[in-house]
Formats: C-alpha cells, sequence, structure tokens
C-alpha cells in the first residue's frame, strides 16, 4: 500500500541523498544532496559535463547509482521506482517519441501508460502549450520547438507532483521560451515541485526560486538567486577615455581587479568604493564620462564558479 | 504491466510495416498459387500439344504439382507457403518492433514515463507473440482462399476440401518453431541496441545453422547427437509430423522426438528473453542509448 501522499505546501516532492554515480574512473555525480520542494522551482546549472544529466538519470531510474539514494513523495526510486515515478513527469534533454506517430497519438501511447485519467488530459495539454492546430501531424514533421512543447505536455498527463525539465527551452525562439518560463511558473504556482536543468541563465535568473550549481559532479554553490549572487564580485563600469593611466591610476588603490572593455575599464571593487575612484581618477586629470556600479549577474557567477582551473606549470627542471 | 502492453499494442496497430507483411503474405500466397499453377499449365500444355517432348514419366508429374494447388493439399502446400516467408518476416519484425525504440530514443521516453525495463520486454515479447499468432491465422486463410481461387480457375478438382483442423495444427506447428528465432532476434536487438543487428543475426542463424546441421550429419550421423539441440533440428522435428514430408529430409532418421523437440525450442525461447532481460536490466540507459 502506498504511504499517504498530501498536497502540503512545502512537502519535499524530491530528495536525494549522497548520490554518487561512476562510470569506469569517471565520477560523474559526488556526493550529492538536493531537495525540491512543492510550489518551488529549482534550477540545476553546470557546464557539459557536469553531472546534470545523469544526476536527472538516477532520479528517474535510468541510471543506477553507485551510492547514495533519491526519494519522490517519499519513496526509494530503486527500491519502489514505479510507485515512485507516478508522480513524475519528466521531459529529457533529447526529446524522443515514435516518428509515425501523430503528436496526440504519442501522447495517448503515453496516457495509456500512465492510466489514471491521462487520456483526459490531452486535449488540453495540447491547448496549453500552443499544439492543437498540428496535434494530429505526425511527429516526424514537428520542427524542434514543437518536439519541445511535446515533450512538456507529455510530462503532464499524469498530473505529477514533482516535474524535472531537461533543458525545455532549447529550439524555442524568443517568443517561445518566454511563453515556456510563463509556463514553469505556473506549474510552480499549481503547487508541483520542478526541478529545471537549463544552460540559458537567464531563464533560470527568471523563473527559479533557488539554484544548484555543480562541477564536475560536485554540488559547489546553492540557495536562492540573490545568495549565490551576492557570493560574486560587484564591479564599476567606468567610462573614460585614457583607459592606461586610469588602470594605472587605479591600480594604486589596491582593487581587487580591473579589466580593459571597448569603452573603458570594469574595475573590480566594493560597492561603497564608487566615490574613491572617482575622485581619484579626477585628481589625476581624468574626468571618466560614466562610473556605473554593477552587481554580478548569475552568469557571471556561474562563469567564476565553473570556469576551468588553470593548468598546473610543469615542474621546474 | 498491463498498461505498458495496452500502450504497445496501441502504437502496433498505428504502425505501417505490421500491415504490409500481412498484405504481403496474403498477396504472396494468391500470386505463388496463381504462377505455380500458370508455370505448370504452360508446361503441361506444351507437352500435350507436341511443343516439348514429354518426359520419362509421361504428365503424370505435371498432374501431380497441379494436385498439391488443390485445398485438400493446403495442410502441406499452402501453409509451407506461409512458413516459409512467414519465418523470415516476423525475426525482421521481431528485431525491428524492439530495435528502433532504441534507435528512436523511446526506450528511454517510456522508462521515464514509469515503464519498468521488465514490463517493456514482457509488452515487447507477448505483442510479438500475438502479432505471429495473427500473422499465421492471416496467411492460412490467405493460403486457403488462394486454392480455391486458383483451384477453381484452373478447373482442379478440391477433393475432399480444406480439413482445417490439420491445416491450423501444422500452421500452429509451424508458427511454434518461429518463436525461438524471434527472441533470438529480440534478444541480440536488445543487446546491440539494434533493429539491424538483431535482423543480421536472427535471419544468419535461421539459415547457417540448419545448413551446418545437415552438413555435419552427411559427415557422421552421430554429429546428430550433438546438432539435435540446436534449433534447426528441433524445428523440422516439429515440422516433420506437422507435414508429414518424410523421405525429403535425408538426415529425417536421426531428427528428436517431436515432444522433445517442442520443449527444446520452448527453453531456447525461454533463455533468449531471460538474456535479454538480463541485459536490459543492468544497463545505464544515457543519452546515447
Amino acid at each position: 500500500m502506498l504511504p499517504a501522499v498530501t498536497n502540503e505546501a512545502h512537502e519535499v516532492v524530491l530528495r536525494t541523498n549522497g548520490l554518487v554515480k561512476r562510470f569506469g574512473s569517471i565520477t560523474a555525480v559526488d556526493g550529492l544532496d538536493l531537495e525540491v520542494r512543492r510550489g518551488e522551482v529549482v534550477g540545476l546549472l553546470g557546464p557539459n559535463g557536469a553531472g546534470k544529466s545523469t544526476t536527472i538519470g538516477m532520479v528517474l531510474g535510468l541510471i543506477t547509482p553507485t551510492a547514495g539514494s533519491a526519494e519522490v513523495l517519499g519513496r526509494d526510486v530503486r527500491a519502489r521506482r514505479e510507485d515512485a515515478l507516478a508522480g513524475v513527469g519528466a521531459m529529457l534533454e533529447v526529446t524522443s517519441f515514435y516518428p509515425y506517430l501523430s503528436g496526440r497519438d504519442n501522447l495517448a501511447a503515453v496516457a495509456i501508460l500512465r492510466g489514471g485519467g491521462a487520456l483526459s488530459r490531452i486535449d488540453p495539454l495540447l491547448a496549453r502549450l500552443g499544439l492543437q492546430q498540428r496535434g494530429g501531424s505526425k511527429f516526424r514533421t514537428y520542427s524542434l520547438g514543437m518536439r519541445q512543447r511535446l515533450g512538456i505536455a507529455s510530462t503532464l498527463l499524469a498530473d505529477p507532483a514533482l516535474v524535472i525539465l531537461d533543458e525545455p527551452a532549447n529550439g524555442l525562439d524568443p517568443a517561445g521560451q518566454r511563453e515556456i518560463r510563463e509556463l514553469i511558473r505556473e506549474l510552480a504556482a499549481e503547487n508541483r515541485g520542478v526541478l529545471l536543468a537549463s544552460h540559458l541563465l537567464y531563464e533560470v535568473e527568471q523563473v527559479c526560486d533557488r539554484v544548484l550549481v555543480i562541477k564536475k559532479g560536485k554540488l559547489i554553490a546553492s540557495g536562492t538567486i540573490a545568495e549565490v549572487t551576492r557570493g560574486g564580485s560587484s564591479y564599476f563600469e567606468i567610462v573614460v577615455a585614457d583607459k592606461r593611466r586610469a588602470s594605472e591610476v587605479l591600480r594604486g588603490l589596491g582593487v581587487k581587479e580591473i579589466r580593459e572593455t571597448p569603452s573603458g575599464l570594469d574595475v573590480v571593487a566594493d560597492p561603497e568604493r564608487g566615490a574613491e575612484l572617482n575622485r581619484t581618477l579626477a585628481s589625476a586629470g581624468l574626468y571618466a564620462s560614466a562610473i556605473v556600479p554593477r552587481a554580478s549577474s548569475l552568469e557571471d557567477v556561474f562563469m567564476e564558479l565553473t570556469e576551468p582551473e588553470a593548468p598546473s606549470a610543469p615542474p621546474a627542471s | 504491466m498491463l498498461r505498458l502492453l495496452r500502450s504497445e499494442i496501441y502504437r502496433l496497430v498505428r504502425r505501417w510495416m505490421p500491415w504490409i507483411m500481412l498484405a504481403l503474405i496474403v498477396i504472396t500466397a494468391f500470386v505463388l498459387y496463381f504462377l505455380i499453377w500458370a508455370s505448370v499449365n504452360a508446361q503441361l500444355q506444351a507437352v500435350k500439344s507436341g511443343a516439348i517432348p514429354a518426359p520419362p514419366g509421361g504428365t503424370a508429374q505435371f498432374d501431380e504439382a497441379l494436385r498439391e494447388i488443390a485445398p485438400d493439399r493446403v495442410a502441406q502446400f499452402g501453409v509451407g507457403i506461409v512458413a516459409g516467408l512467414g519465418s523470415v518476416m516476423l525475426i525482421v519484425f521481431a528485431a525491428s518492433h524492439v530495435g528502433t525504440e532504441f534507435g528512436w530514443g523511446t526506450f528511454r521516453t517510456l522508462l521515464a514515463h514509469g515503464a519498468s525495463r521488465g514490463g517493456f520486454l514482457f509488452s515487447k515479447a507477448v505483442s510479438l507473440f500475438l502479432y505471429a499468432v495473427i500473422f499465421m491465422v492471416v496467411g492460412t486463410i490467405a493460403a486457403i482462399g488462394a486454392s480455391y481461387t486458383v483451384s477453381a480457375v484452373a478447373g482442379i478438382s478440391p477433393g475432399s476440401g480444406v480439413d482445417l483442423g490439420q491445416v491450423f495444427e501444422v500452421a500452429a506447428k509451424s508458427g511454434y518453431t518461429f518463436l525461438p528465432y524471434m527472441a533470438f532476434a529480440l534478444a541480440i536487438a536488445v543487446w546491440a541496441k539494434s533493429a539491424g543487428a538483431g535482423i543480421a543475426a536472427g535471419l544468419v542463424v535461421y539459415f547457417a545453422e540448419g545448413l551446418v546441421a545437415t552438413i555435419l550429419i552427411s559427415l557422421n550421423k552421430d554429429y546428430a547427437q550433438m546438432v539435435n539441440w540446436g534449433l534447426s533440428r528441433n524445428a523440422s522435428a516439429l515440422t516433420r509430423t506437422a507435414t508429414s514430408v518424410q523421405g525429403q529430409d535425408p538426415s529425417f532418421a536421426t531428427l528428436p522426438d517431436p515432444t522433445q523437440a517442442a520443449i527444446v525450442l520452448g527453453v531456447y525461447c525461454l533463455i533468449f528473453l531471460a538474456v535479454a532481460y538480463w541485459r536490459l536490466r543492468s544497463r545505464d540507459v544515457t543519452v546515447g542509448s
């Protein structure tokens, strides 16, 4: 008998405990702990090969973990896979359906597999994803964007508590990407938990309540967008004509980093040092057309966190 | 598991391939019956008109060949046509039915929607079995129809007519002998994640294993002890009793007992399905698979 599943707000719908996956000598996921609650959108970020898809594969029981466990609605995915996945709708990175079936028939094939009223959700979902006109067309005639929409529609057939979306905006035009962002927020508003793996950091910044950044399979940062970006550096964008002299003068102030840009300099320094920078430049006869304080975006932080380590120096001979 | 089987059948009936195969077996049965009659009849008329010399036995062998078309010979001749073509078609279909799931990436999609690996294999095996039954029934009915049609056109006596019990018994036994080959093609398709590999391996075993067995027995009858545990010899043992074509097989006397043959073929089916399940169960399903 299944444990009672509540619709309680903030209920944990996905939890992984020390998830590890090794492929031979390569550790793809290394002791990953994560949680997704109802009503929140959690972004899973990382560079290519960081272990995002492997993590999702283990959550869905497609990949056997080397160690650790994943639970959906309190049900262990390995021990009770079918029960656990009854509450999950997942769209994988590559959307695959039967090419000889129409979009509607593909959804029907999944709905029959899902059972429990899923067939009655097909037409509303086709309409919700903007596919009602092309529902009868063969899947093989679909554009990449339409395939993504069909993939998202299939995740909602079972009215899931947890929705997992791996790169859902792949192949969508800007308007389509915006629609998907809105849809993801709607899913959270419907009290579902959403795990979103995406390379589109702007998309993640727009829709996610929390983000998890993984690198080489390890969790290296997590929290709300504000919490994660707070750890990144703030800087001043300075528009100045004589970049070389300005750089020399500011270097004497002990700022963290100076980067040359086409219009001037980006100076990494604490936010309260703006006036000091302005005064120092003016004292040296350098008048900036603009000094604009900038906070790090998620993209800046992501790049800082995930940039590859510099190769170690060769040993001295 | 039953929901997965329902989904499997839903998809199967919407695919062109199974319908094309059914159409082919029906058309082929009629075409072959007609061509055989046309060919034998043309030779018979040529002999009668003196255009070609009569063979040593006169026209009796032509008459006997035409008799094969009659409805009372469907169990031997018509089912033989269906079995000969059907075996190849069903091996191809079995490998395609499973292998395309890997090629299209839909195996991953099914699993992500909650299907179990055991359920996947179960639904594939059951739907293949059901299709093989339908294929043999349709093919056999087509052969009966072709026999009556061509006999009527050619003015051949229907004799005692079709013995439906005998015809369907022969068809069932023939169909049963295809199952291990289909299971083998399925197992290879699962192992290699490829329909092509399953088709190639299935057909090579189907054609080559029997040939090797026959050659070995012709070299030394003692080899029968060994090759009688293979697929082809047991399939022959079962269809031999079904079609009663004793004497056509030079190694006929060394064939295994039909009951033993049926058990051996059944065990082969289970072994191939178990291998497929073991491979499927232990495999990580990533983007490339």
